[in-house]
């Protein structure tokens, strides 16, 4: 069975016949379009573009690959597209269409070879790893015009995309650390330019052409062509398969009005990702306003619990290096270390309840981890700790200055890298992780 | 004859869920009611199997007016029409056989239209129907086991405005739209647009509405006034053609 929508012989007839006088079934002028709106969801990297009736998602996600043995030190783009049967009975399941295929490479086309999206700022070691990029394009619901729809959507999902920062390191210098997004902020894409895709429609004999067709339009029209093009009016790519043939002027009339329209959809997808952005900011920093006057109400306590707390500190900072030094299966430092940690934890419910402040103004979260003394006891232990116990004071001297704060943490920057880095995760972290855990998982190391 | 009437579901009007409990028979005794599409007698219990919105047709008719989208004709458990007899539906023909004209009603299956269902149907006189034809047709026969059945004569025999539509534009709608569209009173939309313009419209069952007036633009205004209208109320209906009207002119 053919599923197929067939447009029967009346509306054929009535949709030319409507246009000849400029008029379309949905009430548009020849050169609107439809509707557009664009919802971003939950996680990076993922959009939703509704153009009147049609939807599409777009989801990027990255891989870090070994790069094309041409192109060493570019990652990769590639676009991959769903068509349900859900959103068009005529799409069949499993192989895809030559829709979809069409689809999937007019897109590629637009993105790939007007070099939106800057590839060599992709790439981590020439030659060995580079992000691999791959934009989903699902097809929702079948409107018509599914080529500029997932365009919008492609474009969308990756102005919002945000890759994992990673570094170099290692001893031959070609180790790659991903950092976590909770330690490092991901990034975002360099996009120079956004390709937007501007399809039309010809009906009669090329004489009359619409923009943005419905899925009627598209079952009555002769000829289709997209030209993809910027906001600066360069032409990406044209795409006219098959159809009636059209002629140049008419070709050029198009780009003309493709170029206008690409220019107020770059601003709706430009403004929208903004919108995004600053909402996603917002929710990060939300916590600190609101806590900061709490902590005003009761400086004394806080700074005594701190300054108990330094002393804690020192304590623990000195107590540990011994254990290391001790050997790490000892027993007797475990029990001398246990009254100190029960200690600690009360000490923390205070200072939680009056202090109230986000973790990381916390002086245990900047104390020193096991792990990372480990490394850095090594060549020359009583320096680090020092190191740290010095920072320890100079941040408790700032705590109740959140302003301050950030630039005597920038001021710190003089330390030795290790330091540093154990330091900004451990302060993120901790601001999830209950208290009590990270201790026992401190336990389980020692 | 009963004396006192039944009381009325406390959802009428309102949406339902498959599952709900629209009504206790154990606590109305002696009482007939009639139950549409998606309702269910479970023992004592009338029950929903769709979703949509209650109807009562007093005194005692009950059924759910659901929407359902445009959807794939496989899909089984989708169906948007499930025909039944006596519905007047507008189907295209999609094929023709000797005896039967194939034609899409947007059901499970396509039905059957008996080339002799016509008003002096002879094997002489034979309609010819090219492919994608739209007709206004009555459900004969329609069963879970069978192609449903259709006929362009009403049980007299006569034509009965039954037969190919010519011209106009045809659009799909969801069946409740369609219902709402040929509801008695005759619905507040149709009239407010009827004040002004003139058009002929064919309203089927199974969510498709035909539309012809002499200007195209009024064709357009029509069924772009019908499919906003979706999810309107009968004040917001009556208003949002006020507004269309007024821009229009």
């Amino acid at each position: 069975m053919d599923q197929r929508w067939r447009p029967t012989v009346n509306e054929r007839e009535f949709i030319e016949q409507a246009l000849q006088s400029d008029l379309r079934v949905d009430g548009r002028r020849p050169f609107d379009f439809r509707k557009l709106k664009i919802v971003f969801g939950r996680e990076d990297g993922s959009a939703e573009v509704e153009l009147g009736e049609t939807r599409v998602m777009g989801y990027v996600t990255a891989q870090l690959v070994q790069p094309y043995k041409d192109r060493p030190s570019e990652g990769t783009l590639a676009i991959f597209t769903e068509f349900s049967p859900m959103a068009d009975p005529a799409f069949e399941p499993g192989r895809p269409g030559e829709a979809a295929i069409e689809l999937g490479r007019v897109i590629d086309r637009g993105l790939r070879e007007s070099r939106a999206v800057d590839m060599e700022s992709l790439c981590v070691v020439a030659g060995k790893h580079v992000w691999s990029l791959r934009v989903d394009l699902h097809i929702l619901d079948n409107g018509g015009n599914l080529i500029d729809a997932a365009n919008i959507a492609a474009l969308a999902a990756l102005s919002t995309f945000r890759r994992p920062e990673c570094t170099v390191g290692g001893e031959d210098g070609q180790q790659v650390t991903v950092h976590d997004p909770e330690v490092r902020d991901p990034l975002p894409l360099t996009i120079h330019h956004l390709p937007i895709a501007v399809t039309f429609a010809y009906f009669g004999d090329g004489n009359i052409m619409v923009i943005d067709p419905t899925y009627k339009e598209e079952a009555v029209m002769g000829g289709r062509m997209t030209a993809t093009i910027n906001s600066n009016g360069d032409v990406c790519s044209i795409q006219k398969a098959g159809g009636e043939g059209v002629m140049s002027s008419v070709i050029m009339q198009c780009l003309r009005i493709a170029s206008v329209k690409a220019a107020d959809i770059t601003s709706k997808i430009k403004s929208k990702v903004e919108d995004y952005t600053t909402t996603k900011a917002l929710q990060k920093v939300k916590r600190t306003p609101a806590l900061v006057p709490k902590k005003v109400h009761v400086p004394d306590v806080a700074m005594k619990e701190s300054t108990g707390a330094l002393e804690n500190q020192a304590s623990k900072t000195s107590n540990d290096v011994q254990q290391i030094s001790k050997g790490d299966d000892d027993q007797q430092n475990m029990k001398r270390n246990l009254p100190l940690t029960g200690d600690r934890t009360v000490k923390h419910k205070q200072t939680s309840t009056c202090i109230g402040g986000p973790s990381n103004w916390d002086p245990y979260s900047k104390g020193v981890s096991l792990s990372s003394l480990r490394i850095s006891q090594l060549p020359d232990p009583p320096a680090t700790v020092k190191d740290n116990k010095q920072e320890d004071v100079e941040l408790m001297l700032t705590e109740s200055n959140p302003e301050v704060k950030s630039t005597s943490n920038s001021g710190a920057a003089g330390e030795t890298d290790e330091a540093q880095e154990s330091r900004t995760p451990k302060s993120l972290k901790d601001a999830v992780k209950p208290k009590h855990k990270r201790k026992k998982k401190q336990h389980g190391k020692s | 004859m009963e004396s006192k009437k039944p009381p009325p579901s406390a959802l009428v009007d309102n949406h339902v869920v498959p599952g709900d409990v629209i009504l206790d028979l154990a606590d109305m005794t002696n009482q007939t009611i009639k139950l549409g599409a998606g309702l269910r007698q479970d023992y004592d219990t009338i029950q929903a199997t769709s979703a949509g919105r209650l109807r009562l047709s007093k005194p005692n008719k009950y059924w759910v007016e659901s929407s359902q989208k445009r959807l794939p004709i496989h899909v089984i458990f989708f169906w948007q029409y499930i025909p039944s007899v006596e519905d007047t539906v507008l189907g295209i023909v999609v094929d023709t056989k000797p005896d039967n004209f194939l034609v899409d009603i947007k059901g499970p299956n396509f039905a059957f239209l008996p080339v002799l269902s016509f008003e002096g149907g002879t094997r002489r006189n034979i309609p010819k129907f090219e492919i994608g034809t739209l007709i206004y047709a009555r459900v004969v026969k329609a069963n879970s086991i069978m192609n449903p059945e259709l006929s362009c004569m009403d049980a007299s025999g006569k034509a009965a405005e039954f037969g190919q539509l010519k011209n106009g534009y045809m659009f799909d709608t969801s069946t409740g739209l369609s219902r709402m569209l040929l509801s008695s009173p005759t619905c507040p939309l149709l009239e407010a647009l009827g004040k002004k313009l003139s058009f002929e419209i064919a309203v089927g069952l199974n969510g498709r509405v035909w539309v012809n007036a002499p200007s195209p633009s009024n064709v357009i205004v029509v069924s772009t006034a019908i499919i906003r209208s979706e999810s309107y109320t009968q004040i917001q209906q009556k208003s949002m053609v006020e507004n269309l009207l007024v821009k229009l002119s």
